[in-house]
């Protein structure tokens, strides 16, 4: 028991630390869930609100670990003539075009209706071969040799038919095609989907996945993050736009400023070349940070008063 | 002892099915029993599943995982006597964590198996002496929890049976052995001993009694709640405390989710539907007859417009309240309702029930239209200079009210008109049926045009109603 704890621990503090070289900033619940996704041979289904970093997650650790990345976009109406394979079916007609005379041929000397059609069927499976099979997303990631990490990207905005669709894949990581038979995939890939909330995820899928809640970030963790994001800003001005960003996050907002939205607007701080935070630039660029007109309204009033606790709370 | 953590996080409402109790399992075999944090991040990981699963799995992890209580300053001395504690725990390198880790260890060979692995609770009734005079915190934990599950503490529902269930927990882990130590002692004139020990058995009874209390504290959590839940589906609205709104909005909130995902799935269903043999044939006469365009039968699903009128007067505000909360949950499966409060004039409040939090929205709607007596002609006459003529044979209205109109004129011509141009009129009454009619209830001559009347009064009544609504609007 005592190995197995402490390799677990060695595994996840190495987790973390390769994210962190790689500028994405974790904490010990989203390494040991990567950990866990790892050992368990288990999808991985992250949630959280919007721009805290859950697409980036399934980025840096292909990255990390050395794989491809194969992206799924879910949308309404999602299929899986899309999602997981397709017949060429151009190329079928094309083929069987080109081929015209090769089949007159074969054809000829068939006397009765019976036989071409028996002559037929010989060469029937010649056309759904793998070779007029168009993988989409799915498939490549199940036949791919050296495993890849597969992001299902906001499962949420996908029908509940894709979603029951995509179970035998989760579970098994095979999949069947009428035509050829079922597929397996060679290494199972590390599964990563994720999700806004928008709709429930069916408890199927849940129960088959590992779940991880990326809330948004507190201060020092986006302190951090922002440290390897936007390098150029120095200690104060960081920690007060972090501050800012907390305290609008604090307010009754339609949609509070995630953390991507806090770096660009660091990256527009440091693109104009500002030392300080001051009412009126933060006035003039609150849109990078807020995305609704009510919000932005609400938040202008309101910046004299909160730069002044934040900058005093930094100064300390 | 994970079934028995899976066990309380159902009673805590966080949904367990078996295969996640696997999981929990095979991630406990990955993780190790050491690091408590990381224990708690990765059950968490595969237990809980919702945001505020999470929040209810992290609350009863702390309550079963109990941290190990600081170490009197007395353990300190060597205890060698004791070989089953792990090196590591006297170095004083080991972290907290890693005593939380042997504790929890120790915690689970000494449930379930009832001491088959060579544990510290080995034996228990010979060894309880020894435990309190080593002040092995572990060993006692191991033989408390054991005793606890022979004591069946899983099965204590009550704080009335509090007392008993320690009672039976020390018995069984050794008391009328510890007490003839203690008395043997004292008799041989070792008083040090005898005090220390009477020390131990005190601090004994008083973790048994914490033990329990929590047991039973995280066992019943939810048991309440359950039975007030369905007590409460069935109350009269109107009689409802300020203390069960919070309760009662989250029913409502299950209540309607249920319902939109029962009927948004059977709308989906009926878009497709079988081939149209007519109509392909018709559309495929100019391709000679050959069958290339395929028609489909389509079962054309009407989401139902409602037109809701609610009076806010008095004691129907209650029952209207919560009618209107729930209609509004219901969001996503009836988009295009418009509703309208009264008591005297009528008035629209749709939009901002859609915007705003319910309970502010009624407020403000009772304070714009509430307060003054009922005037159902009045209010009919606004209802219908607002939305009549937009009222066609898709359009179901519900009224809401106890018709009663201070005998004045109830209305009836204007609903009369509206019953011709609607598909449905509905009328829901809070009031028993025994009383519609008498005094100023003009149940009977509104009635008349009303398509359904039925009384409504508690939620059980609003859902029955609501379901029946979309049921009936395809």
């Amino acid at each position: 028991m005592n190995e197995i704890g402490k390799s677990a621990r060695d595994a996840i503090d190495a987790i973390q630390s390769g994210y962190e070289q790689l500028g994405y900033v974790s904490d010990e619940q989203i390494a040991t869930a990567l950990f866990l996704a790892q050992t368990l041979e288990k999808p991985l289904l992250v949630e959280g609100p919007p721009g805290v970093g859950k697409t980036e997650l399934a980025k840096a650790t292909a990255s990390f670990l050395g794989l491809d990345m194969i992206r799924l976009q879910c949308y309404e109406g999602l299929d899986e003539a899309k999602a997981l394979y397709e017949w060429q079916y151009g190329k079928q007609l094309l083929y069987t075009q080109v081929l015209k005379e090769k089949l007159g041929d074969l054809m000829q000397g068939a006397n009765t209706l019976d036989e071409s059609m028996g002559r037929l069927n010989d060469f029937e499976d010649v056309f759904f071969s793998e070779q007029f099979l168009q993988s989409r997303p799915l498939l490549q990631a199940l036949r791919a040799d050296e495993g890849v990490v597969l992001l299902i990207d906001e499962i949420d905005k996908s029908d509940d038919e894709f979603e029951a669709f995509l179970l035998e894949i989760l579970s098994d990581y095979q999949i069947s095609i009428p035509e050829l038979g079922t597929i397996k995939a060679k290494k199972p890939p590390l599964v990563f989907l994720t999700s806004n909330n928008t709709r429930e995820i069916g408890d199927a899928l849940k129960r088959r996945c590992l779940h991880l809640y990326i809330a948004f970030p507190d201060a020092p963790r986006e302190n951090a993050i922002l440290q390897a994001r936007v390098p150029e800003l120095d200690n104060k001005l960081r920690t007060h736009i972090v501050d800012f960003v907390q305290a609008v996050r604090q307010m009754d907002l339609k949609k509070p400023p995630a953390v991507s939205e806090t770096i660009d607007w660091a990256r527009a701080i440091v693109l104009l070349n500002m030392q300080v935070l001051d009412a009126d630039f933060v006035r003039n660029t609150l849109n990078v940070l807020l995305k609704f007109k009510s919000d932005i309204d609400n938040v202008e009033t309101e910046v004299t008063r909160l730069l002044r606790e934040t900058e005093s709370a930094a100064a300390r | 002892m994970i079934a028995d953590f899976i066990r309380i996080l159902r009673a805590a409402d966080v949904r367990v099915s078996p295969a996640e109790a696997i999981d929990a399992v095979a991630v406990i075999e990955a993780i190790g029993l050491q690091d408590r944090s990381l224990l708690k991040h990765a059950l968490s990981h595969s237990l809980a599943k919702t945001e505020a699963e999470k929040f209810a799995f992290d609350e009863c992890f702390e309550s079963y995982f109990v941290p190990p209580r600081e170490q009197p300053p007395q353990a300190e001395q060597p205890s060698d006597t004791n070989d089953e504690a792990p090196a590591d725990e006297q170095s004083e390198a080991a972290a907290e964590d890693d005593q939380a880790g042997d504790e929890e260890n120790l915690d689970q060979q000494g449930l379930p198996a009832g001491g088959g692995e060579a544990s510290a609770a080995d034996g228990p009734p010979a060894s309880l002496t020894q435990m309190i005079e080593t002040n092995d915190q572990a060993a006692l934990q191991a033989a408390m929890a054991e005793a606890a599950s022979a004591a069946g503490v899983q099965e204590a529902r009550l704080f009335t049976q509090q007392g008993m269930f320690s009672r039976r927990i020390i018995e069984a882990m050794g008391l009328d052995d510890l007490d003839a130590s203690i008395r043997q002692a004292r008799d041989g004139g070792d008083a040090e001993r005898a005090e220390k020990l009477q020390q131990g058995r005190a601090q004994l009874f008083e973790d048994i009694h914490d033990f329990v209390e929590r047991q039973i504290a995280m066992r019943t959590k939810n048991a309440g709640r359950l039975l007030r839940e369905g007590a409460l589906s069935r109350i009269r609205l109107s009689n409802l405390d300020r203390s069960d709104m919070n309760i009662m909005r989250n029913l409502i909130r299950k209540l309607a989710k249920r319902l939109a995902s029962r009927h948004s799935r059977r709308r989906r269903k009926a878009q497709r539907g079988m081939l149209d043999v007519r109509q392909t044939l018709r559309r495929n006469l100019s391709f000679d007859g050959a069958l290339f365009n395929l028609a489909w039968r389509r079962t054309k699903v009407e989401r139902p417009k409602l037109i809701v009128l609610c009076d806010v007067s008095g004691s129907v505000a209650a029952v209207s309240r919560f009618f209107l909360m729930f209609l509004y949950s219901l969001d996503e499966v009836m988009p295009r309702t418009r509703s309208f409060v009264f008591s005297n004039r009528a008035g629209e409040i749709s939009d901002m029930m859609r915007e705003g939090d319910v309970e502010q929205v009624m407020e403000q709607a009772l304070r714009a239209y509430g307060g003054g007596s009922t005037d159902y002609g009045q209010a009919m006459q606004d209802l219908a200079e607002a939305v009549l003529d937009k009222v066609d044979h898709r359009t179901t209205l519900m009224i809401l009210g106890d018709a009663r109109s201070n005998f004045g004129d109830p209305g009836h011509k204007v609903l009369k008109e509206f019953h011709e141009r609607a598909r449905r009129v509905i009328w829901l009454n809070p009031e028993p049926e025994a009383t519609w009619n008498g005094g100023d209830s003009e149940m009977k001559r509104l009635g008349a045009y009303c398509t359904q009347v039925q009384v409504c009064h508690s939620i059980r009544h609003v859902e029955r109603v609501l379901d029946d609504l979309l049921r009936q609007s395809v």
